[in-house]
């Protein structure tokens, strides 16, 4: 660990005489859920402003075989904690974009995490679309606002969107989408459905 | 004190242990737990070794400070001694920081910066900034479709 602030920057005693501290901005977060190696470091990647900040620990030998990473077996770890970006939207309001497991025995995360949150992307993968029942189930169960987001990793689709939506099951009010976690403006859009579910929530909540 | 040979093939094979800890304090008090209560200890050593410096608590993490709410410093605070990484968790905050932030910038367990955050917010040295609402309101949500509008 690297704690190596000399004594008297400690404190920020040092800083006496700075202009006074900015107000700090007001945080919003939006979720991105989904099954082992779909593209949530990705997606979180493409549209964060600082390189995504990682709790990361290697995969260890145990979750050999129960993450089944299928066709990305080049993919030797995963964030087992998780992988977050920032996006600025101006002085006073700040954007998280929280990429969380999704798997079950990681959903002991998940209840700290919606906690004030807008909404949630789960993102899919077309040749293990099971991995994100999980995601799906829970945030069902919380309310939350969610948007199915099929990742087209390479331009290509097993299953078109009715059968995804068909085989997920979800209510016929949450969008399934394709977009490709690759590209800023497609991840850009994807979030964007996010908050039009989550501003109909908020405003169906007010007026009742 | 006769150290056990590593080479020995009659030594009891014990799968479980990392290899530097077969030669650690318990080879050499000759004290050898049976294979069945290996793993426990083994993982003792993984799972519960951040929360030595939250004095081993792992929970008891103020509700109200959520990953991704705002940290300041508090310039006016009454200089008193800190351990090592609450006075890293001090000195990264001069500007608004999340707890996502510090946890990742100085690689602090999310659990144990919530924790510490919640001592340093008590010991009045940072100002944690509590939404007054959980719950996102549609003028916030509007502004948030706009910025994420205007990037390319």
């Amino acid at each position: 660990m690297d704690f190596e602030q000399s004594p008297d920057r400690i404190r920020g005693t040092a800083r006496v005489g700075d202009e006074r501290p900015k107000k700090a901005p007001v945080p919003v977060k939006i979720i991105v859920a989904g099954g082992f190696g779909v593209g949530k470091t990705t997606t979180v990647g493409a549209i964060s402003e600082i390189a995504p900040l990682t709790t990361e620990a290697e995969m260890t030998s145990a979750s050999v075989g129960i993450d089944d990473p299928g066709q990305a077996v080049t993919k030797t770890t995963t964030t087992i904690a998780m992988d977050f970006g920032v996006l600025t939207i101006d002085q006073t309001l700040k954007l998280y974009i929280f990429g969380t497991p999704g798997q079950p025995r990681f959903a002991f995360m998940w209840d700290d995490l919606i906690k004030g949150a807008l909404g949630a992307l789960v993102v899919v993968d077309t040749n293990r679309i099971d991995d994100c029942y999980p995601a799906v189930d829970y945030f069902e169960r919380a309310g939350l606002p969610f948007v199915v987001g099929v990742n087209t990793f390479n331009g290509q689709m097993n299953y078109n969107l009715e059968e995804v939506r068909w085989a997920l099951a979800v209510r016929d009010d949450v969008p399934v989408l394709s977009f490709d976690a690759r590209f800023r403006a497609s991840v850009r859009d994807a979030l964007l459905v996010v908050l039009d579910q989550a501003l109909d929530k908020a405003i169906r909540a007010k007026s009742t | 004190m006769t150290y056990p040979d590593p080479d020995d093939p009659a030594r009891p094979a014990r799968p479980s242990v990392r290899p530097f800890l077969q030669s650690g304090p318990h080879a050499a008090g000759g004290y050898r737990p049976s294979p069945g209560v290996e793993s426990p200890a083994d993982e003792q050593t993984t799972t519960l070794r951040p929360f030595v410096i939250t004095s081993g608590r792992t929970d008891g993490a103020d509700p109200e400070i959520g990953m991704e709410t705002q940290v300041t410093v508090v310039h006016a605070a009454v200089p008193m001694r800190l351990s090592p990484e609450m006075r890293a968790i001090v000195a990264l905050c001069g500007e608004p920081l999340s707890v996502a932030e510090i946890s990742a910038r100085l690689r602090l367990h999310l659990g144990v910066t919530r924790i510490l955050v919640g001592d340093l917010r008590a010991a009045g040295q940072l100002d944690v900034h509590v939404l007054d609402n959980d719950t996102p309101d549609p003028e916030t949500i509007m502004r948030v479709i706009r910025g994420l509008r205007a990037i390319t």
